[in-house]
């Protein structure tokens, strides 16, 4: 399977700003922060359990 | 005047106290912000802190150096006192085991319940949180990215120091001191403010990936599929038993929108790195050159000044690595001066939190 990691940092994204261009870009630097560049990953990306999993994470916590 | 500073020097704790209630106890500050050197014990001076400015809540942690308006110092106190004008509410809490999960989780439903609003629904052009942070505790990443994604509010804060004895650092609440911990502020200013966050290093263009580590011990084991310190000293130019010399001048960092998060190097363990603070495997990072500190903090205060309009008052927590290379090139008068317009208060720090944990950098909340 290919391409979740992407659509979930789509995800995290869009929810977490709310189309804030300046939380965009600290939510993406905290993406980084946790070895997770945004830039890296496309639909066609290998899913990664690991990263999956800390994106997973991320998501939860907010809930 | 909504935020004033002032320092002592004295050579007790109740003398140093009352010389910084007779400054700032005028102003009937809502907050007392503090930051001492570990020659006042631990649990005097905050005792004695609180008892002077009775309804004010009052944090501090002590240091390894302090900074006031004008000047860097060694062996005293720093405070900072702010009006009801400038902080219009505020809640503290204490994370008394920086381990537990759940005491994170608690602190925030304390805000939540004192602010009536879910800390994800929190604005962050509205309130802002301050963090300090036992710091010999290893414990920073963790916490500031939990915070980080528990909510969009923006933390900055320091790792407490300890005049560079290493033994045990101290953070401070309400007239209590505390070990392995960690104070939260979560603020509500009646003043606008902004951030800095300024390091003085140029990027060298030498990528150096982290292909293993060990997160938990903040070790780098490979760099691009290399032993680390080898990768590393290739990457400088310099052999492994040199490379140590060029931890300072050449950390590495974390490019984000084109700005260094910056990982310090601390020493060479085996074939390994060890940090100041977390590296994750897949990060790739920048050799980095250091470059002018008292220019680039210039610059950074000057861009916060035209920002805000005015600056009424600075919180600057400054890695000790910079204090370090400061004394080392004899400057830190000149990087004290920097700050002599604006009431401020600041220590050197064993890390600097903003967003992330990151070292030999400067993180500042700056009120207009």
């Amino acid at each position: 399977m290919a391409g979740k990691i992407k659509e979930m940092i789509d995800l995290i994204v869009r929810q977490r700003a709310d189309g804030n261009p300046m939380l965009e870009r600290v939510i993406k630097s905290k993406l980084m922060l946790k070895g997770v560049n945004p830039k890296k990953f496309d639909s066609n990306t290998p899913d990664d359990p690991a990263i999956l999993q800390k994106l997973e994470r991320m998501m939860h916590t907010l809930k | 005047m909504k935020i004033k500073s002032a320092f002592s020097t004295r050579d007790t704790a109740q003398a140093s106290v009352s010389e910084l209630s007779g400054a700032l106890a005028p102003l009937d500050p809502k907050m007392v912000l503090f930051f001492a050197s570990t020659k006042y014990a631990p649990e005097s001076i905050c005792q004695l802190m609180q008892n002077a400015f009775p309804q004010a809540q009052v944090i501090g942690c002590s240091t390894s150096g302090e900074i006031t308006s004008g000047r860097m110092f060694n062996n005293g106190i720093a405070a900072m006192a702010f009006s009801a004008e400038a902080i219009q509410d505020l809640s503290i809490q204490v994370v008394e085991d920086l381990h537990d999960e759940k005491a994170l989780s608690g602190a925030f439903a304390a805000f939540e319940a004192h602010f009536q609003t879910p800390m994800a629904a929190l604005n962050p052009a509205e309130y802002v949180g301050l963090l300090l942070i036992d710091g010999l505790a290893g414990a920073e990443e963790t916490l500031i990215e939990t915070i980080g994604d528990l909510t969009n509010t923006i933390f900055i804060g320091g790792s407490a120091g300890d005049d560079l004895k290493f033994a045990a650092t101290h953070v401070y609440a309400n007239g209590k001191s505390h070990r392995h911990a960690a104070i939260l502020a979560l603020l509500k200013p009646g003043v606008e403010f902004t951030f800095i966050k300024t390091q003085s290093f140029r990027d060298l263009g030498k990528t150096l990936e982290v292909t293993k580590a060990d997160e938990t011990r903040r070790e780098v084991i490979e760099f691009n599929g290399k032993p680390a310190a080898a990768g590393y000293a290739e990457a400088v130019g310099t052999t492994v038993d040199k490379a140590p010399e060029s931890f300072m001048r050449n950390p590495v960092g974390l490019f984000i929108d084109g700005e260094p998060y910056v990982r310090s190097p601390q020493q060479i363990q085996g074939n390994s790195i060890l940090f100041y603070c977390g590296v994750v495997e897949g990060m790739e990072l920048s050799l980095l050159e250091s470059t002018d500190m008292i220019q680039d903090t210039r610059q950074a205060i000057e861009q916060a000044r035209e920002e805000l309009g005015d600056i009424s008052g600075i919180i600057n927590f400054n890695c000790i690595l910079r204090t370090l290379e400061l004394t080392q090139k004899n400057l830190t008068a000149d990087y004290g001066k920097l700050f002599a317009d604006f009431p401020t208060v600041g220590f050197s720090t064993y890390g600097e939190q903003f967003i992330g944990h990151i070292n030999q950098t400067a993180t500042m909340l700056v009120f207009k």
